[in-house]
């Protein structure tokens, strides 16, 4: 099993290898600039557990879980 | 007469800009998607454009493709670029497309004055080398820069430069020009160039392929060659090496035009705002503030005294005009016709200028696009998104901008159903009805006001669990927001804001509500036969009279009340002010009993919104007509149902 976005934990990056989704919104979080070898860092959840906020290319960016598991990490 | 069109990434300051070129005051927030129509007005003699915000050409909700269609079909003389300052590079991924487009463009460095606050330094010199473009410094907020962008735009009317288009690597060049040299990319309309359609094929761009004419199959053959040929040396398809190579031209530009110190992490409100167990408790007593402020406060400390004061006015009036010899008709018209009616209306302007302003300082401060974050878990439960409770907030002010901002919402049922849900949250004008009520039957029970808005919003939850047990094949959604910087509201925007909101209401006053009022007191002096009756005789008793038995059974089918909220579907405020001219000298009393008044309440609540909100449901839905009456439909029998569910509570517990 592939590492992903939503198993980082809370303060902590990691690198995007790429985005396992249809064409729709894969095009649309590639837009929002995950593109491979970026790094991306959660900086927290919302207060119900979901969504997350992270930062990626210097600006910060809320999405669920359920997409964020489709962004797949390198492996370290 | 020329054409410039602003482009840019949502709130990056496009409508600012627009504001401070056109002298206008369009409507600016500080949420990504504000701005979901295109706007036109007039700069040193040409017609401007502000677009709705894109990330991208490849449009993903139907604000975005308002943007695409206008760039491609209406081919601007000039493309503005606005770009914000502190978010270069994702900025500059809009940029490598655009320039394909062949347009003359211009680079607006927006927000440059928050540069040195966040550690950033712009080698501009550089960056438009890079691009191509000649790029200006600006901030739209402050009214930096603007002279030199004036004249940047002056000097690209007599020589328009047209920008380059940025380089990927040599794999993806090579491949885009055996494409290039196909005949049919030879023959495209015009506006179509031919690096861009090659980009677009390689792509797959469904959007771009539905607007072409047909692709012959020899070149099919050229594009699935090199497609397979991307996929293999990239180990992705090829759309998705396209994104990246755009992205990475970007990073190039960014990393060379641009140096930042690193900042310090300092304290910062977003902790508590969207903290764990702070977010929710905190936005709940900033709903609770805003209102608490506006109709407690404010609303209570001007309320008898603006009554009074027209009191005042129309006793005078009246034996003023009475001494004068002015015929009785006239003198009614215009007293207890036209100042009661209208009177009764701009009693609220004080706490309503007071919720629109703090409703604008929310909005302009970055805090709504928390609340989306911190709620959407909760929407989704009903069916809704995060984005869904922006409607909802604005909604408190005004259904009309609320309906609208909806269409940022990416799905379509979730869109439909934040346009249908959303008139159930209790607008302003709604509210003078439920002071007038509250203030007559329940003086002292403070609970029954938070009561209204608890109703409203339980019917908003109750139409979404009803929607999603409705719904048959749920299709997944999702939720992607960017989250703006926090930043101090401008004073100029927030009165900007709160003032056209305000003159809105005023405005409604001085036309609708008094039309409305001269004609209901005329229609209700006149029988058919026009000659002077009682009221109870009049055209208008009659007509009330016909429809009123359907309201029997909520218990206020009297013709008054019937007639009130006739004239509520023109503006919700004229319900109150026909109520008074209707009842004249006589009690509220005399027409509801407490019961009846709650029932009255939540109908007016629940049941379908003024005219203008509705034709902005209309055009939310698409322009179709069946989903449009449907949505009527259930808001009339919601409403009614649950009118007749609490008179009947009610007549037991009161």
């Amino acid at each position: 099993m592939n590492k992903t976005l939503a198993l980082l934990p809370i303060g902590n990056s990691g690198v995007v290898e790429g985005v396992n989704a249809p064409k729709a919104l894969k095009r649309r979080l590639m837009d929002m600039g995950f593109t491979r070898g970026i790094p991306v860092k959660v900086v927290k959840v919302a207060p119900l557990g979901d969504p997350l906020e992270v930062e990626i290319r210097g600006y910060n960016l809320c999405l669920r879980k359920e997409e964020a598991k489709i962004i797949t990490l390198r492996q370290e | 007469m020329k054409t410039i069109a602003l482009v840019g990434n949502p709130n990056c300051g496009k409508t600012t800009l627009f504001n401070q070129l056109t002298g206008t005051t369009a409507y600016v927030g500080n949420w990504p998607g504000v701005t979901v129509e295109k706007k036109e007005g007039l700069f040193n003699g040409m017609r401007i454009l502000d677009l709705p915000g894109i990330y991208s050409l490849s449009p993903y909700s139907p604000e975005e493709k308002v943007t695409r269609r206008y760039i491609l079909d209406e081919q601007p003389d000039l493309i503005i670029d606005v770009i914000d300052s502190t978010n270069l590079e994702r900025s500059l991924y809009l940029t490598t497309q655009l320039v394909e487009l062949g347009r003359p463009m211009i680079l607006a460095l927006n927000m440059t004055d928050l540069l040195e606050k966040t550690g950033i330094t712009i080698d501009v010199k550089k960056l438009s080398l890079m691009t191509g473009c000649p790029v200006v410094q600006l901030s739209a907020s402050k009214g930096l820069g603007m002279e030199a962008f004036s004249k940047e735009v002056a000097r690209s009317q007599q020589e328009p430069n047209l920008p380059s288009c940025p380089l990927f690597s040599n794999v993806v060049e090579k491949y885009i020009s055996t494409i290039i040299e196909d005949d049919y990319l030879h023959k495209l309309p015009f506006g179509r160039p031919m690096r861009w359609a090659a980009i677009k094929l390689i792509e797959d761009d469904e959007f771009f392929l539905s607007s072409m004419p047909e692709v012959p199959q020899s070149t099919m053959k050229v594009v699935e060659q090199a497609r397979a040929a991307l996929t293999i040396t990239y180990n992705d398809d090829p759309e998705a090496v396209i994104i990246d190579q755009r992205y990475k031209v970007a990073e190039k530009i960014r990393c060379a035009c641009q140096t930042k110190i690193e900042q310090q992490d300092h304290f910062s409100f977003d902790r508590i705002a969207t903290s764990r167990f702070g977010a929710i408790p905190l936005f709940v007593l900033v709903m609770a503030l805003v209102f608490y402020l506006s109709i407690q406060v404010v609303g209570g400390m001007t309320t008898s005294l603006i009554s009074f004061f027209f009191q005042f006015i129309q006793e005078h009036l009246a034996s003023y005009l009475h001494s004068l010899g002015v015929i009785p008709l006239l003198n009614g018209l215009l007293v207890k016709g036209i100042i009661s009616g209208v009177g009764s209306v701009l009693t609220f302007v004080p706490q309503l200028f007071v919720l629109f302003l703090l409703l604008s300082i929310l909005e302009d401060c970055g805090y709504m696009a928390r609340i989306a974050f911190i709620m959407d878990r909760i929407m989704r439960t009903i069916g809704l998104s995060g984005k869904s409770i922006i409607p909802m907030v604005i909604g408190t002010g005004c259904s009309v901008p609320a309906i609208m901002c909806s269409r940022t919402i990416e799905h379509q049922k979730q869109r439909e159903l934040t346009v249908v849900v959303t008139p159930f949250i209790p607008c302003g004008a709604k509210m003078p009805t439920f002071a007038l009520f509250i203030g007559f039957f329940f003086p002292d029970k403070w609970y029954i006001a938070p009561l209204i808005y608890f109703l409203g919003i339980l019917a908003v939850i109750f139409t979404g669990l009803l929607s999603q047990k409705l719904d048959k094949h749920k299709e997944k959604n999702t939720f992607i927001l960017e989250l703006p910087r926090y930043q101090v509201p401008t004073i100029k925007n927030v009165w900007l804001q709160t003032k056209e909101r305000i003159m809105g209401f005023i405005h409604k006053a001085g036309t609708i509500i008094l039309l409305a009022s001269a004609l209901i007191y005329v229609l209700q002096s006149f029988s058919f036969t026009f000659s002077p009756v009682e009221p109870q005789f009049s055209i208008l008793a009659q007509i009330g009279r016909v429809i009123a038995p359907i309201f029997k059974p909520l218990g206020f089918g009297t013709w008054q009340a019937t007639v009130a909220l006739l004239t509520g579907i023109a503006a919700k405020e004229s319900i109150v002010s026909t109520l008074t001219v209707t009842m004249g000298t006589a009690s509220i009393g005399t027409l509801f009993d407490g019961a009846s008044a709650i029932a009255f309440m939540a109908f007016v609540l629940l049941s379908f919104p003024c005219v203008a909100a509705q034709s902005a449901m209309f055009k939310e839905l698409d322009g179709n007509k069946i989903k449009f009456l449907k949505a009527i439909c259930y808001q009339f029998v919601l409403a009614y149902a649950v009118a007749l569910v609490l008179h009947v509570i009610f007549l037991e517990v009161l």
